[in-house]
């Protein structure tokens, strides 16, 4: 029986981080499926593993392991395999700072656009009462009022004008980093390559007019070293919408 | 270890977590105190890399500068303190255990840390900063390179204090203290089993909270308890006496953002 269990949704932003680090590790785990544009996160069954029916959740044994960049470091704490953090305290301070900006400030304004272009317009087309029901059933009053606003589109124009800056900003500050050091925060591949990997990796497609060979050649330089990683490849090819058809798109683009 | 120098405010908020940690540590970095509420914090000598500083998260906490690079974020800064030392116990060994302590800190810094930040600059802060006279104002506010954390001075200046975001802030302040008398109920000494930086980060948040809504703590004993054991330890002595005021546990400045989407 495999030891670790991982419930996921695509591979991409939160769930593809401890996907792609349990791969990276070469730790074994069962792969369980949680199809967010079907509210299985909220659903009875994976609510008894995760009260608060947020994704992705991991059990090793009888622990639970949540929240997605925590679940990171635990993996490459307990299981031996290369080491992703860097050897040097300075580094490793680096490390944790770009995933903090990135699981904080970037990645909300990242998941905000994506969501009223890509989860809003999808998860609309379904029954209103069967969608109002499906909301209720959100265990965390936050995650309830983010579902709320992006089921019906609801976001102003200043939020949204916010995302995009913040955006364009962390791509021009996620530039200007690589171009000092081979990878995020330090010149080793780190769970900070494999946290905002996950959240860039489609840049060139879905925002190029701030990324692109001529734009940030530097992002896009790292963006191929990360997607040749056996590790990359593997945990994409486990994806089940066409979200992971982008990674061979922009495989295509930039080798 | 390259030239190094430990830029904070008054021993409180995430001064007071990263000047317990180099106590705890016992590394010999020298420590420069600078007055937030001046806008110091924007105007450091000899920084290469700003980066942190421009765009940090949590506001106008220290800032640690090694070899010309600024370093933020108070939780981080206490690993890294502890990772330099070698380890000097701020952090459980077990990979679940440090999970745990992880998830913690985190909880502090994203839900307690913003809301304990806005509930004691309105008390303490709010009327210094209106005060400050415009040009120096402005000057201030052109030096602070993040836009959100600019916001968020200008907020304070103007009194743009929304009254709902006030009520939200001290019903996690009052979820903070429970979180915590929850934690305590096993009987443990502190929050994590062994002392750690779990209790440094939400002492230095919470301590302040204590004066400021003692309604939080009245039905708590077991985190009142524990809050008088955290501010016994060694290096919280010790950061507590670095301070310039009376009550360093009434310095506040714009602290991190409220979360703004999900």
């Amino acid at each position: 029986m495999t030891e670790v269990t991982l419930y996921h949704w695509e591979p991409n932003a939160n769930s593809g981080k401890p996907m792609l680090a349990l791969m990276e590790k070469g730790v074994p785990f069962a792969s369980h499926y949680i199809d967010m544009l079907q509210f299985d996160q909220h659903k009875p069954e994976y609510l008894a593993i995760n009260p608060q029916g947020t994704i992705p959740a991991m059990t090793h044994g009888i622990r639970v392991l949540t929240e997605s960049t925590a679940i990171m470091e635990y993996v490459n704490a307990a299981f031996p395999g290369p080491d992703l953090m860097p050897v040097d305290a300075q580094d490793r301070w680096r490390v944790r700072w770009w995933m903090k900006f990135m699981d904080q400030w970037l990645g909300p304004s990242f998941s905000m656009i994506g969501w009223s272009v890509f989860v809003g317009p999808r998860v609309r087309e379904r029954d209103p009462e069967e969608l109002a029901a499906a909301i209720e059933r959100i265990p965390l009053p936050e995650r309830r009022a983010a579902w709320k606003k992006a089921i019906s589109g609801d976001f102003s124009a200043s939020e949204m004008a916010e995302s995009r800056r913040r955006v364009a900003l962390g791509i021009a500050k996620l530039e200007e980093e690589l171009g000092k050091r081979d990878y995020v925060g330090s010149d080793s591949y780190s769970l900070a390559d494999i946290n905002i990997f996950n959240s860039t990796y489609s840049l060139p497609l879905s925002q190029p007019d701030l990324a692109s060979k001529d734009k940030t050649p530097n992002i896009m330089r790292w963006l191929k070293r990360v997607y040749e990683r056996e590790a990359v490849g593997k945990t994409w090819a486990m994806g089940k919408t066409d979200m992971a058809a982008r990674y061979s798109l922009v495989m295509e683009g930039i080798v | 270890m390259a030239q190094a120098v430990l830029y904070h405010g008054e021993p409180n908020g995430a001064s007071l977590t990263v000047l317990a940690a180099l106590a705890e540590s016992g590394l010999d970095i020298p420590c420069q105190p600078i007055d937030l509420l001046a806008g110091a914090r924007h105007r450091l000598p000899g920084i290469a890399e700003p980066l942190a500083i421009d765009l940090g998260i949590e506001g106008e906490g220290p800032v640690l500068v090694i070899g010309g690079e600024a370093m933020t974020e108070s939780v981080f800064l206490a690993q890294y303190l502890d990772e330099l030392a070698g380890g000097c116990g701020l952090q459980p060994d077990d990979p679940y255990a440090h999970w745990e302590m992880l998830m913690w800190c985190r909880q502090i810094t994203e839900r307690l840390s913003p809301a304990a930040a806005l509930v004691g600059n309105l008390a303490h802060s709010q009327q210094a900063i209106a005060a400050i006279a415009a040009d120096d104002f402005g000057a201030l506010t052109a030096s602070v390179v993040s836009d959100d954390l600019r916001a968020r001075w200008q907020a304070l200046h103007d009194g743009a204090i929304d009254a709902a975001q006030v009520a939200d802030s001290e019903a996690k302040v009052d979820q903070a203290a429970q979180r915590c008398e929850d934690k305590l109920t096993d009987g443990r000494a502190f929050l994590m089993g062994d002392f750690s930086i779990a209790d440094l980060v939400t002492y230095s948040w919470l301590a302040g909270m204590a004066l400021i809504r003692p309604e939080a703590f009245a039905a708590r004993p077991l985190t009142t308890a524990w809050l008088a054991r955290v501010a016994a330890r060694p290096c919280i002595v010790s950061a507590l006496a670095l301070a310039n005021t009376a009550e360093p546990l009434c310095s506040w400045a714009p602290g991190p953002e409220i979360n703004r989407w999900g």
